[in-house]
């Protein structure tokens, strides 16, 4: 299951999803009710739909389990916040370095996913707190 | 997501539309292999009608470069709008995958 908890102009809303397009599409709709610019939007729709896939296919590759994403939009930032119980999983520091240099034909397939988050967020930070895995990811409005 | 593909004198031009993420990518990739065969000389990828691509469609289009490179297929992409664009410029596709403004551009690339 996958929730998205919006904190937009203090109205807090928690819906839940069980499938990951649904929140993403979820978010964009947030997005466009908070004036986020098309860009804007598409980032963090592709960073939260990346990690959210991580968060999956790593911290519960044995026992699914819920995954919260909270947004909470300021004049200037888009913090998104994003839980799971599932087991420790660092992404920033697990995930592989993509190669971004080789030929097509040695070009390694995957790893992109954490390279979007660190290139296109303004900072990302992992906690392991209380048994949970914690991203918290800052997306600046005006770049 | 869906695929539609014309061929003309061995030129496959496929255009997708919607979005292509880790819920249809299977999907994009069987579509895409279906409508281009060894034989082709090349094959155009129009991304006009895209609006989203994450890692797992971005996966499915340097599986498909490798398997285009080893056939001898050209491959060339085009029509993207600009957040689609920066997500091949930051993969670093850019450089190893050519991507033209218009599909005129892209035809004339591959010397259709």
């Amino acid at each position: 299951m996958l929730f998205l908890r919006a904190d937009t102009n203090s109205e807090v809303r928690k819906t839940s999803y069980t499938e990951l397009a649904d929140l993403v599409a979820a978010i964009e709709e947030l997005g466009e009710e908070d004036g986020w610019s098309g860009e804007l939007t598409f980032r963090i729709s592709l960073v939260v739909d990346e990690l959210a896939q991580n968060v999956v296919d790593y911290a519960y590759i044995d026992t699914p389990g819920d995954v919260e994403v909270a947004v909470t939009s300021t004049d200037e930032t888009v913090v998104i916040e994003i839980t799971d119980e599932g087991k420790p999983f660092d992404p920033l520091t697990e995930a592989p370095a993509p190669d971004l240099t080789s030929p097509i034909e040695s070009r390694p397939i995957g790893g992109l996913g954490v390279h979007f988050t660190k290139t296109l967020m303004d900072d990302v930070e992992y906690r392991r707190e209380s048994g949970q895995n914690r991203l918290r990811i800052v997306a600046r409005k005006v770049k | 997501m869906g695929i539609n593909a014309e061929r003309a004198d061995g030129t496959v031009i496929a255009k997708a539309d919607g979005r292509i993420d880790s819920s249809n990518s299977r999907e994009f990739h069987s579509e895409l292999e279906a409508v281009v065969a060894d034989s082709d000389a090349a094959l155009v990828l129009d991304f006009e009608d895209v609006a989203y691509i994450s890692s797992a469609g971005m996966r499915v289009i340097l599986l498909t470069a490798k398997s285009l490179q080893k056939s001898g297929t050209k491959f060339a992409l085009c029509s993207m709008d600009d957040s689609i664009r920066e997500v091949f410029k930051i993969s670093g596709f850019d450089k190893i995958i050519e991507i033209h403004q218009s599909q005129a551009e892209a035809l004339s690339a591959v010397g259709a």
